[in-house]
């Protein structure tokens, strides 16, 4: 099975040599194409610093990372946001909508990037909507919506443009357990349609509900269970 | 990007952002709005101020003409044989230019000056009267309402008629119908043959009539001056003036007639070429002094409002590098945000132009209004203001476009 995500030896350094501070200490991970993972530490244990750098967001000090075929050490802003664009879907636990804009155009707008016509992010965006269970709300602004529905936006937004990769910080952080539930819920449905899913926590009980867990410590993988 | 509207979608969005901060995008737009309006009322009320200046010379006559006047050749010590020998402007002269380029000249007008004690049965005034001849009545804007023109009998014969303008005809004939009375100009009787029409210009609305003065003209034939008033046998002109309607002939002419009138003048420059046109671009040139204050005050307002934007946008850009760390994450390049903003900015510029284009037509009307002249707005002034406002609107809109294409989607993305 061909590897979404391939990383070895990375480290990532913040601040210079008197201040220091070592976020990640050489982290060599593996995920396959249609794995459902949960990455789980303590706050303060490099998980998002690895979610940024494995989410293209940023780049390691060393090592090397490859996502679904690409090198991403050494690209350039632009080609890194080209790449955000096309493999990566973010779900974040504060839905990060933009508020201003109807929850239609929130999902259009990673097309919007990528160059999708008008017709056709209208036409892909409504069948997200409806894939997620909020085809009606499409012309409301992200404002009138509980949060789990604005979860379930931000989810149709991060599928938008197929990405190779889903990944998600704490998505349920935000919510009471019932939604919560059903957002896991949504996202076990996902995985079993083949997406290929990170899911970053801090809690235990939500990391049990991946098919894997990896668990990071200090900069390190302390723990790497149920690897294909 | 071409297929995808995505510049539709920036005007969208920007559209949203202007609409949704309503207050601050006023702010933005109001140093815009400023310079426009400045420089556009500045530059329409100079223009309207110009074009009625023109009106007023259009109605003397036109300004496509060029006079000729006698001039004293000695400048100083004696005057040489030849300078004592020169007889002056004359009817030769006249001819002779007018033979230059007989197809390029719509018109040659001369003049004989003469002062002299005019007397009617109401009347005993010391006068100038003008001896005209040629063309003078259309070149001068006059018409003949009653009576009739010289003719070419009287011009050739020196016959002693006059045409008096509206004030004459008042002063010398108080009871009504001047026509066919009797004047005496000096020692000669002359008959009026005819009457000007009133010559009316206010420079403003409710000013007094600027060319009072062109209705107390009395006219005789120009050679009924040379012959039995203050001539002599040379039939000295006071003025010849030629009436080319292509400027762009006009220049080439002057240079010719003044080789010609040199030559005929045995080489002494005792006569004076004044272009019309010239002098009125000269005198127009002065208003150019206002034009910059105005331009200058508009760039000033420009500029003022154009750090104040970038003030407004750098404090906004606080309240959005979580809306731009989104962005990024989701697929939005550098360039993509930079676009999104200048948008945004330009946007603003635009209507805020708008605005001002209105209130600067609005405040010359206002003024032009107020000084009584009609309101006169070139394209080039709203090219004017428009463009600086343009410019300045994109100059000062790059920085802060620019330091939020360089956010680090990492870092804006945790920014609360």
């Amino acid at each position: 099975m061909s590897s979404i995500i391939q990383t070895q030896g990375l480290t990532k350094v913040y601040g210079s040599n008197g201040t220091a501070v070592h976020a990640l200490r050489g982290i060599d991970l593996t995920v396959a194409k249609g794995e459902f993972v949960a990455l789980i530490g303590p706050s303060g244990s490099g998980k998002s610093t690895l979610m940024a750098i494995l989410g293209c967001l940023d780049l390691p000090t060393e090592g090397t990372y490859t996502l679904d075929g690409h090198q991403v050490q050494g690209l350039s802003g632009g080609e890194l946001a080209r790449i955000r664009n096309e493999k990566v879907g973010f779900v974040f636990q504060s839905y990060n909508l933009l508020p201003k804009a109807s929850i239609a155009r929130n999902v259009e707008l990673p097309m919007l990037y990528a160059g999708v016509g008008r017709k056709e992010r209208r036409e892909r965006a409504l069948a997200l909507l409806e894939k997620v269970g909020i085809a009606d709300k499409a012309d409301k602004l992200p404002g009138t919506l509980s949060g789990g529905q604005r979860q379930r936006v931000a989810v149709a937004r991060a599928l938008a443009n197929e990405p190779a990769l889903l990944l998600a910080d704490e998505p349920t952080g935000a919510l009471d357990s019932k939604t919560g539930a059903e957002v896991l819920g949504l996202f076990r449905e996902l995985h079993q349609q083949g997406n290929t899913l990170l899911l970053v926590t801090h809690d235990p009980s939500i990391a049990a509900q991946a098919e894997r867990q990896v668990e990071i410590r200090d900069g390190l993988i302390a723990l790497n269970e149920g690897a294909a | 990007m071409k297929t995808s509207g995505a510049f539709r979608e920036r005007l969208l969005g920007a559209w949203v952002e202007i609409r949704e901060n309503l207050g601050r995008s006023v702010l933005q737009a109001l140093g815009v709005l400023l310079g426009v309006a400045s420089v556009l009322g500045g530059f329409s009320i100079s223009d309207s101020q110009r074009r009625r200046a023109d009106e007023m010379f259009v109605k003397m006559g036109g300004l496509d003409k060029l006079n000729v006047q006698p001039k004293a050749a000695v400048r100083d010590g004696r005057p040489t044989a030849l300078q004592q020998a020169n007889l002056g402007l004359r009817d030769e002269d006249a001819t002779g230019g007018e033979g230059l380029k007989a197809d390029a000249i719509h018109g040659v007008s001369r003049q004989k000056f003469a002062r002299a004690r005019v007397v009617s049965a109401y009347g005993d005034q010391d006068r100038q009267i003008s001896g005209i001849g040629g063309d003078f009545i259309p070149a001068n804007g006059y018409e003949v309402v009653r009576g009739r023109a010289f003719s070419t009998s009287d011009t050739d014969s020196g016959a002693p008629v006059v045409i008096l303008g509206t004030e004459a005809a008042q002063t010398f004939f108080p009871k009504g119908d001047a026509l066919g009375q009797t004047l005496r100009i000096g020692d000669v009787p002359v008959t009026v043959i005819g009457l000007f029409e009133e010559r009316v210009f206010r420079f403003r609305e409710g000013q007094h009539n600027q060319f009072w003065w062109r209705n107390r003209i009395i006219a005789v034939p120009a050679s009924l001056v040379q012959r039995r008033m203050n001539g002599d046998a040379y039939r000295r002109l006071d003025r010849v003036t030629f009436r080319i309607p292509d400027l762009g002939a006009m220049g080439g002419f002057a240079k010719q007639l003044s080789d010609l009138l040199k030559a005929n003048h045995r080489l002494q420059e005792d006569f004076r070429l004044d272009d019309v046109a010239a002098r009125i671009r000269r005198r127009n040139s002065q208003g150019d002094v206002y034009d910059i204050i105005f331009l200058l005050s508009g760039v000033l307002a420009l500029v003022g409002g154009g750090i104040v934007n970038v003030n407004i946008q750098m404090a906004g850009l606080k309240e959005r590098v979580r809306e731009v760390g989104v962005k990024m994450a989701i697929g939005a390049s550098g360039r993509e945000i930079f676009k999104g903003f200048m948008t945004e900015a330009l946007l603003l510029t635009a209507l805020g132009s708008l605005a001002g284009l209105a209130l600067g037509v609005g405040f010359s009307w206002i003024i032009t209004k107020s000084l009584g002249i009609p309101l006169y707005v070139t394209p080039a002034s709203f090219l004017w203001a428009y463009g600086l406002a343009a410019a300045f609107g994109f100059l000062f809109a790059l920085y802060p476009a620019w330091k939020a294409s360089r956010l680090s989607p990492m870092e804006a993305l945790r920014y609360e």
